[in-house]
C-alpha cells in the first residue's frame, strides 16, 4: 500500500516532467512543438520500410520518392515563421552545397505557408534546394509519420539509399557538423 | 422496537454479533508508544468522519482551480495573468494556485482520502466475507420482545417438526438463509437475509477507489492537443502539425496513429428572426475530411458538444473566428507574403485581433495589427466596432510596423503577439498616418514605399457588395485521446449499481418458533429484528405468518390470537 501510495504521489504531483509537457505549460503562443536537437539513428536492420512520399514544390513540379531512391535524402520540414526553423535555414544551404554534387538530395517540407511565402523564405536565405508546399493536403506529413516521426518543428530526417528513415534530428540542428556526420555515414553505407 | 439490540452507527451494517468484552470496572487508558500512536493515527485516518471529512475538503481545495487560470488547461491564461497582475500572480504562484490539482496541498488531501478509503475497505470486505460465512445467529429464547411478533396456534394435528420445514421452505423461498434449532419442546428457525446489501455498500466504496485510480492513472495515458485550421488546410495527427500539445504523464510519441483531418468549410447559423436574440450563434458545423492511413477517406462534420472519433481519438471543435487573407508585396509586385491568418475574436460580434508577421521578400521586415469587423459601424466617438457576427459589410485595418521582428535568432514568439521593440510604427497611434483600412479585394499602398497590401476577396466570382463568402473562417480543434474514459465509466455504472443496492435491499432476520404444548397442540411464534432502516419488517412477518398458516391448513384456522406490538 506504502508503495502504491508512493506511486501515486509522483502521478499526482506531476514529478514527472518533460520538454513536451513544460512547452504546454509555458503558453507562449508559439503555435508549434520545438524539439531540443535530440539525434536519433536507427541501424539499418531496425529501419522501418521505405517510405514512399508524393508531393508537389513550389515550382508546381511534383517530387515522388522515386527520385530520390538508390541516393541519400535529406528532408527538412519547416515554415517561415518558425523561429529555429530561420536559424538553422543558413547550416542546411551550406550541407545542401557541399553535399549537392555527390549526389544527396534535400528537400524541404513546408508545413503551413502558401507557396509564395515560402518563396520569399527561399529567397531571404538564398535556399537553392526545393521545397514541397504541404500545408493543404499533409501528404508529406502523412508519408512520414510513423514510428521515427518528425515530432517537432524544425525536423531533420535523413533518408537512406533504400528510402528508409535512418536518423533524425528534433527541433533546430544545433550544429552542422551534426548533419555533416549523419549524411557521411548514410553516404558510406553500401548500397546492398 | 429495537433498542437494545440495535445496531450502532458506527458498525458495518452486518455487524455480526460479537463476544461481549470482558467486564471491567473503569476504563483504563494506557499509555501509548510509538506504534500505538502510528495505530491511534491509522483509526483516525480510516474512521467515516474523516473520510468525509477530507472529502468536503477536497470538493474546497478544487475551488482555486476555477478561480484562477490553469496550467494545465489555460497556460496563455495563466501568461495573461501574470502579465496583468504581475505581484498578485506571483505571490499565488508560490502557493501553486496555478497548478491547483497536482499542487502539494491538493495532492495530500488526495492521497490521504484514497489511503483512508482503503483503510477502510479492506477491514470492511474481510469482515463482510466472515459474516457470509457465518450462520444464522441462535434463535431468541423470547421472541416477545422482538418486532412483528405474532403467535398463532397451529392446527390440529400439525407436527412441529413439520411445521418448522415449511417455515423454511418459504424464508428459504424469500431470499433466506437458514438454521434449525431445536431445544427440547421447541423447534425454531432462524433466517436472515440482506447481504446484498453490505455487498451493494463494498462495491460502490471500491467503485470509488477505481474511479480514483483509472482518473489518476489512466488518464496519465492520454494526450489532448490543439490545433487551429483555416478553410482548405489539412492537419496530421503528428507532433510536426499541432500548434500546442499536453501530453498525459505516461505518454508516449509513438502513441499518435497518423491521419489527416482536412477542413473542407465550416458554416455559422446564426439567429435573425428573433430580435432579442439577434446574431446569436444558433449552429457551428465544421465539414471535414478524414483519411486514416492505408484507408480511404470519408466527409463527416464536427459540432459543439458532437466531437468526431477517428483512430482511438476525439476531435472536438472548440472555438471559430475569421482569417482574412492577406497579401504583401513588394514594390514590384512580387508576392512576400501571402495568407489566410486567424483572428481572434474579442467579442460577441466577432471584432477580432490579429498579427501578421512578413519576415521575408522586403526591404524591411513587416508587423502587421489590426482589427477585423465582418459587419463593421462607427461609434459616436469614431471608433469602429462589429454590429453583426456574419460577413454583411467586412472591413480590417492594419497598423504597419517595420524593423526586426524578432524571429531570426532562433527564439520563439507568440504568433498573437508582435513585440515592437526593435519595430518602427508607420501608420495609427501617434504616428500621424492613417491606419490602413482595407474592404475584401481592395490594396492600398504601404507607406515609405514598402510595397502594397491587399486584403484578398476569398470569394472572387462574388458580385458587388456580396460580401458573405469574401473571408475564409477558421476553426480550433481539440484532438483528445483519453483510454481511462470507458475505465470511469464503467466504475461509475458499478458505483451507481452499489448504492441502490445498498439503499433498497433491506437486510433483517426472522425467526419462526413452534412450541409443542403438553396437550399434544403446536404454537407458532413469528419474530423479527431490522438491521438498520426496515420500516416494512413488521409487515413481512405478518405476511409470513399468514402464508405459512395458509400452507399448514388450507382453510382458515377458527381461533388466533394476534398480538401487535
Amino acid at each position: 500500500m506504502f508503495a502504491l501510495a508512493l506511486v501515486l504521489a509522483f502521478a499526482v504531483s506531476g514529478c514527472v516532467s518533460d520538454s513536451l509537457a513544460a512547452q504546454y505549460r509555458e503558453g507562449s503562443g508559439k503555435n508549434y512543438i520545438a524539439g531540443d536537437g535530440t539525434v536519433t539513428e536507427i541501424t539499418a536492420e531496425n529501419r522501418a520500410a521505405p517510405v514512399d512520399f508524393s508531393g508537389t514544390l513550389e515550382s508546381g513540379e511534383t517530387a515522388t520518392s522515386a527520385d530520390y531512391r538508390g541516393r541519400v535524402l535529406v528532408v527538412n520540414f519547416w515554415y517561415a515563421g518558425c523561429a529555429p526553423c530561420r536559424a538553422e535555414a543558413p547550416d542546411l544551404q551550406a550541407m545542401w552545397k557541399k553535399y549537392e554534387n555527390l549526389g544527396v538530395g534535400f528537400l524541404g517540407v513546408n508545413i503551413r505557408d502558401r507557396t509564395d511565402t515560402a518563396r520569399s523564405f527561399s529567397e531571404t536565405f538564398g535556399i537553392t534546394y526545393p521545397s514541397a508546399i504541404d500545408a493543404d493536403n499533409g501528404a508529406l506529413q502523412l508519408a512520414f509519420s510513423g514510428v521515427i516521426a518528425p515530432n517537432a518543428v524544425p525536423t531533420t530526417l535523413i533518408v537512406d539509399k533504400k528510402g528508409r528513415v535512418s536518423a533524425r534530428i528534433l527541433g533546430r540542428i544545433s550544429d552542422a557538423s551534426i548533419l555533416d556526420a549523419l549524411i557521411k555515414t548514410a553516404l558510406e553505407e553500401s548500397d546492398q | 422496537m429495537n433498542d437494545r439490540v440495535g445496531p450502532t452507527v458506527s458498525r458495518p451494517y452486518d455487524h455480526h454479533d460479537s463476544r461481549v468484552a470482558a467486564s471491567g470496572d473503569r476504563i483504563t487508558e494506557p499509555p501509548l508508544d510509538f506504534i500505538g500512536w502510528l495505530r491511534w493515527f491509522w483509526r483516525q485516518l480510516t474512521s467515516m468522519r474523516t473520510a468525509l471529512l477530507l472529502l468536503l475538503l477536497l470538493a474546497m481545495a478544487a475551488v482555486p482551480g476555477s478561480l484562477v487560470p490553469q496550467r494545465t488547461a489555460d497556460p496563455n491564461g495563466v501568461t495573461q495573468y501574470f502579465a496583468d497582475n504581475p505581484d498578485l500572480a506571483s505571490a499565488l504562484d508560490k502557493v501553486q494556485a496555478f497548478d491547483v490539482y497536482s499542487s502539494v496541498w491538493f495532492s495530500a488531501i488526495y492521497l490521504l482520502l484514497f489511503v483512508s478509503l482503503i483503510g477502510c475497505v479492506i477491514p470492511r470486505t474481510r469482515h463482510h466475507l466472515r459474516a457470509l460465512r457465518a450462520k444464522p445467529p441462535k434463535t431468541p429464547a423470547r421472541l416477545g420482545r422482538l418486532a412483528g411478533f405474532t403467535t398463532r396456534d397451529a392446527p390440529a394435528g400439525t407436527d412441529a417438526a413439520a411445521a418448522i420445514d415449511s417455515a423454511r421452505s418459504l424464508l428459504r423461498f424469500g431470499g433466506y438463509r437458514v438454521a434449525l434449532f431445536e431445544s427440547g419442546s421447541e423447534v425454531s428457525i432462524s433466517a436472515e437475509r440482506g447481504f446484498l446489501r453490505e455487498s451493494g455498500n463494498l462495491l460502490f466504496h471500491l467503485a470509488l477507489i477505481g474511479i480514483l485510480i483509472v482518473g489518476g492513472f489512466g488518464s496519465g495515458f492520454g494526450f489532448s492537443g490543439q490545433r487551429v485550421l483555416v478553410e482548405g488546410q489539412t492537419f496530421v495527427n503528428t507532433l510536426l502539425a499541432y500548434d500546442s500539445f499536453k501530453p498525459g504523464r505516461f505518454f508516449d510519441e509513438e502513441r499518435l496513429d497518423p491521419y489527416t483531418l482536412a477542413l473542407d468549410s465550416f458554416d455559422v447559423e446564426y439567429e435573425t428572426l428573433n430580435l432579442k436574440a439577434y446574431g446569436q450563434p444558433v449552429d457551428y458545423t465544421a465539414g471535414v475530411t478524414v483519411a486514416v492511413q492505408g484507408k480511404t477517406a470519408r466527409t463527416d462534420e464536427v459540432k459543439v458538444n458532437a466531437p468526431l472519433r477517428v483512430a482511438g481519438t476525439d476531435v472536438f471543435l472548440l472555438g471559430n473566428g475569421y482569417a482574412p487573407t492577406i497579401t504583401v508585396r513588394d514594390p514590384k509586385g512580387n508576392i512576400a507574403f501571402t495568407d489566410s491568418v486567424p483572428f481572434l475574436p474579442q467579442d460577441a460580434n466577432l471584432t477580432s485581433l490579429g498579427v501578421v508577421k512578413v519576415p521575408d521578400g522586403l526591404a524591411q521586415q513587416l508587423g502587421l495589427t489590426g482589427f477585423f469587423y465582418p459587419t463593421q459601424a462607427k461609434a459616436q466617438s469614431g471608433a469602429y466596432f462589429s454590429s453583426f457576427p456574419d460577413l454583411e459589410y467586412p472591413m480590417l485595418t492594419l497598423n504597419v510596423y517595420a524593423g526586426g521582428l524578432g524571429l531570426d535568432a532562433g527564439v520563439p514568439a507568440s504568433v498573437y503577439a508582435l513585440n515592437t521593440d526593435k519595430m518602427t510604427q508607420l501608420t495609427g497611434g501617434d504616428t500621424g498616418t492613417k491606419s490602413l483600412e482595407l474592404k475584401p479585394g481592395q490594396t492600398q499602398e504601404l507607406p515609405n514605399g514598402l510595397g502594397t497590401v491587399t486584403f484578398e476577396n476569398a470569394d472572387s466570382g462574388a458580385t458587388d457588395g456580396d460580401f458573405s463568402g469574401s473571408v475564409l473562417r477558421f476553426a480550433s480543434f481539440d484532438v483528445n485521446n483519453d483510454p481511462a474514459q470507458g475505465w470511469v465509466l464503467l466504475f461509475s455504472v458499478l458505483a451507481l449499481l452499489g448504492l441502490l443496492t445498498s439503499l433498497f435491499v433491506p437486510r433483517r432476520r426472522i425467526w419462526v418458533k413452534a412450541i409443542r404444548r403438553e396437550n399434544g397442540s403446536v404454537c407458532l411464534e413469528y419474530a423479527g429484528l431490522a438491521r438498520g432502516d426496515d420500516p416494512a419488517l413488521e409487515a413481512a412477518v405478518f405476511t409470513l405468518a399468514k402464508r405459512h398458516n395458509a400452507v399448514l391448513a388450507p382453510t382458515p384456522p377458527s381461533t388466533q390470537t394476534t398480538e401487535p406490538i
